[in-house]
């Protein structure tokens, strides 16, 4: 065998907030595969290591708590290290709270294939003057123990190492640890040696006749045992592919007391492997009596959100500057350049007018953007989104929601995609059919340029606040939807909030990094692409008419469409076809709202003093006054999402019903409420 | 004095301990998926609980093995905890 090729697939597994993905980061670095798992819309990342001539595969599984079958994403890696090629499992635990990470660790165990333990935290772990002892931990539980720390990057290739020794050995020798014996049983369980979770004489019974049965209806089958141990817990999946009649034996489910000697033997292991238990005080505890107190949880809250967009506005728009100065130039050299080499004006115009007005438009809000998605990502990765759930749970608890309901919400700011995705943490299909609703209400980033452009066109003194105003109505009448679906909905359910409030954290400069990059790349990507194409059609239907090109845009194919909608608009102050081509235009990514505006306008770069300018100056020609402008700026804020969370929410409801149901509220939501303000300010102007 | 050893020995749901206290559990009464999940958690019956906060609309914070966890006022009234322990 050629050793140098030899490939090794290595199973990332472990608890939320265990600091698994940092770990697998760390082996990766930006350079990984984020795409679905098959059939679900669960991420999978990929990734490679190279050390001391292999190759290893990473593969990050999502973070769980256990190896049921209750959730998408215990099923989906139970399944993983079952059937594929994984030849060693990576179980990242927080060295910090082993006594509930070992849990999985035993599951893990019983699975039969190997298993590397990764003692993830240990810097922490030795700040707070706790000791593990290293030695005597892999004995009681048989498998290596690397103690690694993915802030500090040590222990790295240490564990790499111990998972290309582990790949074909199965256990190292185990030992015998006490359990309950009832003297009435067949035989002595002394399976010690084979199995490092032993469990009572009348468990131990049973397992020992279902295996049998097994074997004799399934000679084909892998890891008797751990089927064994999961028809005692009834588990669902397990009980269906594989029905064997054991009504006879087993009288009811024996997870609970499954998982009652799982916790007995893990109490034994850390008494004897914890040697200090923590003596500080917990700095968490400490931020805890502030951030989650009764008082001063809410407004600490509605500080921190405030300080986020006073960031992503005024950081942003300090570092546009520079991207404007390159942008101007680039569009003026590129339209000399081709000029001199003599291209024709139609492909001139397309080039400078379409292509740059509409994404370089856009790329002057990346600044924003990356400061919003790094406030966000900073909040995620130091342990506070947690605590919003907390805090939040009062409130959200009269709109018929758990707190938990508000972090899809919360990441509703960034982007609505992956936050109709996080959604899924919620169990009830109610609550999350809910949330999925409302969640699009709140302002999500690529809204942002609307704002940006038509605040500081019209409000130019009160750009800031005009702005804020809109992420207020925007939670607003998310709040106010919820509200009365509450009222309406007759079964009244009960909505359990559970989650882990994990230690604060320094935030991990490297995931945040990484976390960021992605949205960045995203955003870039669709100005390349989306925005790039929509920027080509918008520039096509406007510059074409029925008689082919035309020279005054108001007799184009698009000023058509636009004049025959526009009426329907009259009542929201928005009856002004280019602004309504611009809607449209908005449904396939909301920044196009902006780029089409470039072009409809025929500005350069609409993100500038002397773009905005202009625009102003065409608008306020038809009348279009600040009335108007704010009216617009609700309508784009409340309307039908954009293309991708469209598909998001037909993905997650697995309903073209609902998805088409929720894009026609909230189109007549919009409808309604800039209609409402247009009219009512109109008595006030 | 009899009368408050008496209300040591009764059960009462998580959600009228003292913040600051450590219970220990006796029962946890709740619909089975959540009774499960919260079992997975390590939160089975006697295992200790410490109340670390505890909102007006019965939310509250508890540590159990090592680990901080919210939960709304009706999983916290489906556990039942017994008196307090010493804390030492």
């Amino acid at each position: 065998m050629n050793s140098s090729n030899e490939v090794i697939n290595v199973a990332f597994i472990g608890n939320p907030n265990c600091g698994k993905t940092s770990l697998f980061n760390d082996y990766t670095g930006a350079k990984l595969k984020v795409a679905n798992w098959p059939g679900v819309t669960v991420e999978k990342k990929e990734g490679s290591y190279k050390f001391r001539d292999k190759e290893y595969k990473l593969v990050d599984l999502p973070g769980i708590y256990s190896l049921t079958s209750y959730t998408m994403e215990e099923k989906l890696s139970r399944q993983y290290i079952l059937e594929d090629e994984v030849d060693v499992i990576i179980d990242v635990a927080d060295a910090s709270s082993l006594e509930r990470n070992l849990y999985l660790t035993l599951q893990l165990i019983e699975l039969g294939k190997p298993v590397v333990l990764a003692l993830n935290m240990m810097d922490i772990v030795e700040e707070r003057g706790m000791e593990i002892d290293i030695h005597r931990l892999p004995e009681m539980l048989g498998i290596p123990v690397i103690p690694v720390s993915a802030r500090k990057k040590t222990g790295l290739e240490v564990l790499m190492h111990a998972v290309a020794h582990h790949k074909n050995k199965n256990s190292l020798e185990k030992l015998e640890h006490h359990h309950d014996e009832n003297g009435n049983t067949k035989h002595k369980h002394n399976h010690h040696y084979e199995c490092v979770m032993v469990y009572s004489d009348e468990i131990e019974d049973m397992i020992d006749v279902v295996t049998e049965r097994l074997q004799v209806k399934y000679p084909e089958m892998d890891n008797y045992r751990w089927h064994a141990i999961k028809m005692l817990e009834m588990d669902d999946e397990i009980t269906e592919k594989y029905p064997i009649g054991l009504a006879d034996i087993v009288s009811r489910s024996y997870e609970l007391d499954i998982i009652n000697q799982k916790y007995d033997f893990i109490e034994e292991v850390i008494q004897e492997c914890l040697v200090n238990k923590d003596k500080k005080a917990h700095v968490t505890d400490k931020i805890d009596s502030l951030f989650t107190n009764r008082i001063l949880g809410l407004p600490i809250f509605l500080a921190i959100m405030a300080l986020v967009f006073f960031l992503t506005f005024t950081i942003g728009d300090s570092l546009k500057g520079i991207f404007e100065i390159f942008l101007k130039w680039f569009s003026g050299s590129t339209r000399e350049f081709l000029g001199s080499v003599g291209t024709n004006e139609v492909l001139t115009s397309l080039v400078v007018d379409g292509i740059i007005a509409g994404v370089g438009g856009i790329l002057t809000f990346l600044p924003n953007i990356f400061i919003l998605f790094l406030a966000l990502a900073f909040l995620e990765d130091s342990g506070y989104m947690s605590r919003v759930a907390y805090v939040m749970d009062s409130i959200m608890g009269k709109l018929g929601l758990s707190g938990r309901a508000f972090i899809p919400m919360m990441l509703g700011f960034g982007c609505s995609v992956p936050a109709i995705m996080a959604s899924r943490s919620l169990e009830d299909p109610k609550d999350r059919m809910k949330t999925i609703l409302v969640t699009p209400f709140m302002s999500c980033s690529a809204k942002l340029p609307i704002y940006v452009i038509f605040s500081q066109m019209f409000f130019p003194k009160y750009a800031l606040l005009v702005t804020y105003s809109m992420y207020l109505i925007g939670l607003f009448v998310a709040v106010m939807v919820a509200l009365i679906l509450n009222t309406f909905d007759k079964k009244k359910n009960i909505h359990s909030l559970l989650i882990e409030l994990p230690e604060y954290k320094a935030p991990n400069a490297r995931s945040i990094a990484i976390y960021v990059w992605g949205k960045v790349k995203d955003y870039l990507t669709k100005a390349g692409t989306t925005i790039f194409f929509a920027s080509i059609i918008i520039w096509v239907i406007l510059n074409f008419g029925a008689h082919g090109m035309v020279t005054d845009m108001s007799e184009s194919f698009g000023a058509s469409i636009g004049k025959a909608l526009s009426p329907i608009f009259a009542p929201a102050g928005l009856n002004q076809w280019k602004i309504v081509v611009a809607l449209i235009a908005g449904i396939a990514a909301k920044e196009i709202v902006v780029s089409s505006m470039g072009i409809l306008y025929g500005i350069g770069n609409i993100n500038s003093v002397a773009g905005m300018a202009g625009m102003s100056a065409g608008l306020a020609a038809t009348g279009f006054g600040a009335l108007n402008a704010y009216s617009l700026m609700v309508f784009c804020l409340l309307y039908i999402p954009c293309a991708a969370t469209i598909a998001t929410i037909k993905r997650e409801t697995h309903s073209w019903k609902w998805t088409i149901f929720a894009v026609c509220f909230q189109l007549g939501v919009a409808y309604f409420v800039s209609t409402l303000i247009y009219q009512v300010g109109r008595l006030f102007m | 004095m009899a009368n408050t050893l008496l209300l040591m020995e009764v059960q009462m749901n998580l959600s009228k301990g003292l913040i600051g206290h450590t219970y220990v559990v006796e029962d946890i009464q709740l619909e089975s998926s959540i009774m499960r999940r919260l079992q997975m958690l390590g939160l089975t019956q006697g295992t200790a609980v410490e109340l670390l906060n505890k909102k007006r609309n019965g939310a509250l914070i508890f540590k159990v093995r090592g680990t901080r966890f919210a939960i709304g006022k009706d999983v916290a009234d489906g556990i039942l905890i017994g008196g307090g322990v010493d804390e030492q």
